[in-house]
C-alpha cells in the first residue's frame, strides 16, 4: 500500500481486521501478533488523526496480548476490538466516535462478553434484546456438548413438520453457503446479499415457531450481523465471509441435531456455539451501537425482516418452473425392486413357447406392446435415481476457499457441466476423493503467487472443475493451472522411496499414477492440509471402489488435469454371462479386454501347476473360474472352453470358463447380512429367467485365485 | 399345573403357534411369528467361499434371499430332493433367510404347560439350538430357536439327529 492509498481501501483493511478479531481465539497469540503488525503497518497509511490514534492504540492492546504483558488480555482484545469497530466508523464521525469509545473504553469488559467466557451472550447488557430472547434457554457449557433446556414446545413437535424443516433448512443454507462465496468475489452482488438474509430469516421464523429457540437466536444474530453489509455501511471483507460461513455450518449442525433429536430429548448443542454467538455481537460499526443494546432493538430490525422476497418461496424458485416432490429414499428402492421384477416377469412372459405357436400370434403382438411399456417404466424408475452434481460442486466450491485461506494463495474456482446427472448413492461417495483432490491442487498444484508472477503467471491460481457424461460414464476432471508434475522428479521420488526399481523406464502416464502410490508424497514440506503422504491413494481406492478411475494429464508449468470416470450408476451392471458348470456368472463388461477359445499350442504351465495362456507373445496368467469358485463339472480341457482377458495392459489374467452366454444388463444387488461379502463376488443380480446370478470381481477374483495358488 | 417347572415355562411364554416340519424321522417346530411364507424347493445358486450349510441363493420377488440347508446344519446326511422338499422363509436376525426342510407337517397350538426344557445329553450332543421339547399332536417337537440356527453361532451341532 502507498502513502496515498484510498480511504477505501484503509476502511476495507480494518473491516478486515475487525471481523477477523470478532472470530479470533484470545490464545491465538499467532494471529494476534499478526493483526498487531497489520494495525501497525496501517497507522502509516492514516491521515485523520483521531482514526490513527485509535488504530494505533488498538495495534499496542493487540501487541501487548500477544506479547503477553497484558494484565487481563480479555479486557485488552474487547478494548482493541471497539477501538478497531470505531475506527472503521465514517471519518466524519470521528470527533464523536472518539468521546464514545474513550468513554467506552474505560470500562471495558462491563457490557461486551469475553470471546471465550460468554455463556450468557444475551443478557450481558442487562436489557432484553430481541423478541426472540424471552425464550431463550440458557446455555450451560460443559466440555464438547451442551444440553440446554429446551422448551417444552420443542418437544413435542410433529416429526413431520420438523423433517420438513430439516430439509427445508438445509436447502436454504446450501444457498446461503454458495451466495456468502459469490460475496467474496463480488461483494456488492444485491440479490447474493439478499439471498443470505432470506436464508437467515427463514430459518429463523420456522426454527422460533418449532420452538427450537438456540436455532432462531443464531439465525437472528447472523442476520443483524449482515445489516451493516446490507446497508451498504460495511464492506464484506473476508471477516465477515469467515463469520456468516460459521454461522451457516453451526445452523446446519443445530438443524440436523434437531433433526434426529428423540422425541422429548433436549436439543444437544455443540460446544462451538457459545464462542460464535458472541464473535456475531462483536463486530458492529459504532454508527448503528449510539448506546449498547439499541442495535437489537427489534424495533430496527423491522425494515429488514420485511425487506426480503417472500419467505415461502424456495431458494431459486424465480429461475426455473419445475416442481418438485419429495420422495423417501427406501420407497425408490423399492419401485426399483419391483420395477425390476416386472422386467424379469415380463422376459419369462414373452419367451413362452406359447407365444410361437399357431394361436399365439395375437397374444404375441399383445406381449410385445406391454414389453415396450415395461422398457419405459424401467428406463423412467432408472433416472429417478439420478441427481445432480450440483450439490457437490458447491461443497468443492468450499473447499478451495478454505483451503486457499489457509495456505494462503489466491484461487480462483470455477465450475461447469454442474447440472450432470450421477446416482444418488455415487454423489456421497464421489465428494470424500475429490476433497482430497480439490486439498491437494490447492495446496500442491497452484504455487505461490510469486512463483507464478515469476514464471509469467496471473498472481491468482484457477481450479475448474468439470463434469459431463461420456457413454455409460460420467467424467469429472479437475484442473488447476499451477506447477504441473514433472516426471523425472516423480521417478526419482519413487526409486528413492523403493517403489521403482532403479533405471527403470516408465511411460509418462505411468509416472503420473506414482502419486497413487502408498507412501508417495511429492510436497517437500508437510502442512495441516495435505501432504502427509497418505491421501492420493486413499482417492484412488475410494474411485475405484466405485468402479472407476483415475487418469492424469499434466504438463509441467502450465497445470495438471485429473480426469475421474466413475460408472452412471452402480445400479447397473453391464455384463458378459458366463456359464461354468452348472452356474452361471457376470463378468462386468467394464473390466474385459478379450474373450478366445485357447489352442493347444498357445497354453503353458510352470511347474507343472501354474498355467499360462499366451496371447500375442505375451504370457497371461490362466485361472479356472471353476476352481476358484470350487463349481463341480467344469469343463477341464481348456481347449473346451473359453478364455476371458481381464485387467490392465501388462498386467491382466485370463479367466477359463465354460461357455460365454451373450452380453446383459443386470440390476446389481446385496446378497444380504446373512452372507455377507464373498471374496471374489461383488453382487448378485437376478437374470431373464428369475435365477441369481453372481456378479464376478475380477480383480478380487484373481487376488483369491493367487492366494489359493 | 403342580408341577413348578411346568409353570417355569408357561411364564417364559413359549406357549402358543407352532409350524411343525421334519427332517428325516424327526419333528421339529418353530415359532410362527418367525415364518414369514413357505415356498416350493427352487433352483439354488451356488455362493462360494460360505460355510457348506448354506446352500446358496434365491430369488424371491425380486430380492436376493440366502438359503440354508437345516440337515447341513444339523450334521445329518443329505437327503434326495423330493415333491415335498419345501423352502420356509424365516425373519432372520439380518433379514429373511430360507431354511430348506424335508416337509412341512402343520401348524399346532403347543401348550406351554407342554413345552418342557432341553433335556442335556453331555458334550457329545448339543441342544443349544433347541428352546425345548414339546409334545403335541401326539408326537414329540423340538421346538427350535431360529435366532441361535441362523446366528452363525459356530457351537457343535454334531449329533442332534440322533438325539431321539
Amino acid at each position: 500500500m502507498t502513502k496515498d492509498a484510498s480511504q477505501d481501501a484503509i476502511s476495507a483493511v480494518l473491516d478486515d481486521v475487525a471481523a477477523t478479531l470478532a472470530c479470533l481465539d484470545g490464545d491465538d497469540a499467532a494471529a494476534i501478533s499478526d493483526l498487531a503488525n497489520r494495525l501497525a503497518l496501517l497507522t502509516g497509511e492514516i491521515e485523520a488523526p483521531a482514526q490513527r490514534e485509535m488504530v494505533a492504540r488498538a495495534g499496542k492492546k493487540l501487541r501487548k496480548v500477544a506479547d503477553g504483558t497484558a494484565k487481563v488480555p480479555s479486557e485488552s482484545l474487547a478494548a482493541a476490538r471497539r477501538l478497531v469497530a470505531a475506527a472503521t466508523g465514517c471519518p466524519a464521525l470521528e470527533g464523536e466516535v472518539s468521546g464514545t469509545v474513550e468513554a467506552e473504553v474505560d470500562d471495558a469488559g462491563a457490557w461486551e462478553p469475553n470471546p471465550g467466557s460468554a455463556t450468557e451472550p444475551e443478557s450481558f447488557d442487562g436489557a432484553p434484546n430481541s423478541s426472540t430472547s424471552s425464550e431463550a434457554p440458557s446455555v450451560s457449557t460443559t466440555g464438547d456438548t451442551a444440553v440446554v433446556e429446551t422448551p417444552a414446545d420443542a418437544l413435542d413437535n410433529d416429526p413431520e413438520l420438523v423433517h420438513e424443516f430439516v430439509s427445508e433448512a438445509h436447502e436454504y443454507l446450501t444457498a446461503a453457503e454458495r451466495a456468502l462465496l459469490v460475496l467474496e468475489a463480488t461483494p456488492d452482488d444485491r440479490p447474493a446479499i439478499d439471498t443470505v438474509f432470506r436464508a437467515f430469516h427463514t430459518v429463523k421464523g420456522v426454527a422460533a415457531v418449532l420452538g427450537f429457540s438456540q436455532i432462531a437466536e443464531l439465525a437472528h444474530r447472523a442476520e443483524s450481523l449482515l445489516i451493516p453489509v446490507r446497508e451498504g455501511k460495511a464492506r464484506f471483507g473476508t471477516g465477515y465471509a469467515n463469520l456468516a460461513l460459521r454461522a451457516v455450518d453451526m445452523i446446519r449442525s443445530l438443524v440436523e441435531r434437531a433433526g434426529v433429536m428423540a422425541q422429548g430429548v433436549p436439543l444437544s448443542i455443540p460446544g462451538g456455539y457459545a464462542p460464535l454467538m458472541a464473535a456475531l455481537d462483536a463486530p458492529v460499526g459504532p454508527d448503528e451501537a449510539p448506546t449498547p443494546g439499541a442495535r437489537v432493538d427489534p424495533n430496527e430490525h423491522e425494515p429488514v425482516e420485511k425487506a426480503p422476497a417472500p419467505a415461502d418461496a424456495p431458494p431459486g424458485a424465480a429461475s426455473t418452473a419445475e416442481t418438485w416432490v419429495r420422495v423417501r429414499t427406501d420407497r425408490l428402492d423399492q419401485l426399483m425392486d419391483i420395477v425390476g421384477e416386472l422386467v424379469i416377469a415380463q422376459a419369462m412372459l414373452s419367451s413362452d413357447g406359447l407365444l410361437a405357436s399357431e394361436h399365439g400370434r395375437e397374444l404375441s403382438r399383445k406381449v410385445a406392446l406391454a414389453g415396450k411399456t415395461v422398457r419405459e417404466l424401467h428406463d423412467l424408475s432408472l433416472a429417478l435415481r439420478m441427481v445432480p452434481l450440483r450439490g457437490t460442486f458447491q461443497k468443492m466450491a468450499r473447499v478451495v476457499r478454505d483451503t486457499a485461506r489457509r495456505v494462503g494463495r489466491h484461487v480462483e474456482f470455477t465450475t461447469d457441466g454442474e447440472e450432470t446427472e450421477i446416482d444418488r448413492k455415487l454423489v456421497d461417495a464421489l465428494a470424500d476423493p475429490l476433497v482430497h483432490m480439490v486439498r491437494n491442487a490447492v495446496d500442491h498444484g497452484i504455487e505461490p503467487a510469486d512463483d507464478r508472477v515469476a514464471s509469467g503467471k496471473p498472481a491468482g491460481g484457477t481450479v475448474r472443475m468439470r463434469a459431463y457424461h461420456a457413454g455409460g460414464n460420467v467424467m469429472v476432471e479437475l484442473s488447476d493451472d499451477g506447477r504441473g508434475l514433472d516426471k523425472d522428479k516423480l521417478v526419482a521420488r519413487a526409486i528413492e522411496k523403493g517403489l521403482v526399481e532403479p533405471g527403470a523406464t516408465l511411460s509418462e502416464q505411468e509416472a503420473f499414477q506414482l502419486i497413487f502410490e502408498p507412501g508417495f508424497s511429492t510436497a517437500k514440506t508437510v502442512t495441516d492440509v495435505s501432504g502427509r503422504g497418505v491421501g492420493m491413494d486413499v482417492v484412488r481406492r475410494a474411485i475405484e471402489s466405485l468402479s472407476g478411475r483415475v487418469d492424469i494429464a499434466s504438463t509441467p508449468g502450465r497445470g495438471t488435469t485429473f480426469m475421474v470416470r466413475i460408472p452412471l450408476t452402480l445400479a447397473i451392471t453391464d455384463g458378459m454371462l458366463v456359464r461354468v458348470g452348472a452356474e452361471r456368472y457376470i463378468v462386468p463388461t467394464a473390466n474385459i479386454r478379450i474373450t478366445l477359445r485357447p489352442d493347444a499350442s498357445s497354453l503353458k504351465t510352470v511347474s507343472g501347476r501354474g498355467e499360462l495362456v499366451v496371447l500375442r507373445g505375451e504370457a497371461i496368467p490362466m485361472f479356472r473360474l471353476g476352481r476358484v469358485f470350487g463349481v463341480p463339472g467344469a469343463v477341464d480341457d481348456p481347449t473346451q472352453g473359453l478364455v476371458v482377458i481381464v485387467g490392465e495392459e501388462h498386467s491382466c489374467s485370463a479367466l477359463l470358463v465354460d461357455d460365454l452366454l451373450g452380453k446383459q444388463q443386470v440390476v446389481t444387488k446385496s446378497l444380504g447380512g446373512f452372507i455377507g461379502r464373498v471374496p471374489g463376488v461383488s453382487g448378485g443380480a437376478i437374470l431373464g429367467d428369475g435365477r441369481v446370478g453372481l456378479i464376478v470381481d475380477p480383480d478380487a477374483l484373481i487376488a483369491l485365485a493367487r492366494q489359493a495358488a | 399345573m403342580s408341577d413348578t417347572t411346568r409353570e417355569s415355562n408357561d411364564r417364559t411364554g413359549l406357549g402358543g403357534k407352532y409350524l411343525t416340519f421334519s427332517l428325516g424321522a424327526e419333528d421339529y417346530a418353530i415359532s410362527i411369528l418367525k415364518v414369514q411364507e413357505i415356498i416350493g424347493m427352487m433352483d439354488v445358486t451356488m455362493v462360494p467361499s460360505v460355510p457348506a450349510y448354506v446352500r446358496g441363493v434365491i430369488n424371491l420377488r425380486g430380492k436376493i434371499v440366502p438359503v440354508i440347508d437345516l440337515r447341513a446344519r444339523f450334521d445329518m446326511d443329505r437327503a434326495e430332493l423330493t415333491d415335498e422338499t419345501c423352502i420356509i422363509v424365516v425373519d432372520g436376525p439380518v433379514g429373511e433367510i430360507g431354511v430348506v426342510v424335508d416337509r412341512v407337517s402343520e401348524v399346532l397350538d403347543i401348550l406351554g404347560r407342554d413345552i418342557d426344557p432341553p433335556p442335556t445329553f453331555g458334550s457329545s450332543v448339543t441342544t443349544a439350538y433347541l428352546l425345548g421339547i414339546g409334545k403335541a399332536g401326539g408326537r414329540v417337537q423340538l421346538v427350535l430357536d431360529i435366532e441361535r440356527v441362523l446366528g452363525g453361532d459356530s457351537a457343535d451341532l454334531t449329533g442332534l439327529g440322533g438325539v431321539l
